[in-house]
């Protein structure tokens, strides 16, 4: 059986306690986010990730989360991640698809 | 075109490799469209499932703060000491033309209200629809790390597999094509250098024998 794990500020981790995942990491101090992330990779399961958090991870930390297979990286808040996901469509097939 | 041996064998095996090339591309053509349609019918799910987790993580963010406005933060908080039951799914792979996906199976993430493990009677309905909007925003996010993974996975694939395929058409066929050309020029140019010199040379054997013949008569004359 797989494991979530959230990662988030305290408002944002309560509402996943809710539903009684237990792996929340409260990010108090955002300096020690890409080694809370990178000490998650190659680990089982799916991570979330909150969308303003990811935005302020270095480059190739982020490059190491979407290329990461296990775990799943999703990233949840804000507008999630659509604008990465749909100018990367843009560059591989030539034109905008996610209109 | 110096470094290239201009000898039949060369040529063979240039040939061989230029049909080579050309069928790969021709395959390599094949798996980048069966790719994209494939990318194409799994595109509207992404949209419509990426779009409902925003809309879902909103409302959940709307319930929850709500609760914790009039519940106070403590109440929630104890709620969520109490629940234990964590959402239950397991991770596959799945290959789609060679490109390696999660299949994410989702047992039980939402459940009524009498299944939790915090009171009913001491909670109150902001609480419970708290609890509901996060646990549909959990069941949706499960659902959003198969589909996103799956399209980045496959936009990836549909990139790397268009750079070999420009690759081969615009560069590596056309140089070996090139090289091909210029060997056959080459071999031709030697051909027609051989004949030159083939005629050049029984050329100048039919003036020595005519010149020796003219020699031997001319003896047999003063004979």
């Amino acid at each position: 059986m797989s494991r979530i794990t959230v990662i988030g500020d305290p408002d944002f981790n309560i509402g996943f306690r809710l539903v009684g995942i237990r792996d929340t990491i409260d990010v108090e101090d955002e300096s020690k986010l890409p080694e809370i992330v990178e000490g998650l990779l190659g680990k089982e399961g799916i991570v979330v990730i909150k969308y303003d958090f990811y935005k302020k991870l270095p480059i190739h930390t982020k490059i190491k989360v979407e290329e990461s297979l296990e775990p799943t990286f999703v990233k949840v808040g804000g507008e999630a991640g659509v604008g990465e996901l749909r100018e990367k469509i843009r560059r591989a097939i030539g034109v905008d698809l996610w209109k | 075109m110096a470094e290239i041996k201009p000898t039949r064998m060369e040529l063979i095996k240039l040939k061989r490799r230029i049909k080579m090339a050309t069928r790969g591309h021709a395959l390599l053509k094949m798996k980048r469209d069966g790719l994209i349609m494939e990318f194409r019918e799994i595109l509207e799910e992404a949209k419509e499932v990426i779009g409902g987790m925003v809309d879902k993580y909103n409302r959940a963010n709307e319930r929850i703060t709500l609760a914790k406005a009039v519940d106070g933060v403590i109440a929630v908080r104890s709620v969520a000491i109490s629940c234990q039951y964590e959402p239950k799914f397991t991770i596959r792979r799945k290959n789609i033309m060679g490109v390696v996906v999660p299949v994410v199976k989702r047992e039980k993430i939402r459940r009524k209200v009498s299944e939790r493990e915090y009171g009913v009677v001491a909670t109150t309905a902001r609480i419970d629809e708290a609890v509901s909007a996060y646990e549909e925003l959990v069941d949706a996010t499960l659902e959003v790390a198969e589909i996103e993974t799956t399209v980045k996975r496959l936009i990836e694939e549909i990139d790397r597999t268009k750079r070999r395929v420009n690759a081969l058409e615009y560069r590596v066929i056309p140089s070996m094509q090139e090289a091909a050309k210029y060997i056959t020029f080459k071999l031709e140019e030697q051909d027609r250098e051989n004949i030159i010199r083939l005629k050049k040379i029984k050329s100048k054997m039919a003036a020595k024998e005519a010149e020796k013949r003219a020699r031997e008569e001319a003896a047999a004359a003063a004979a």
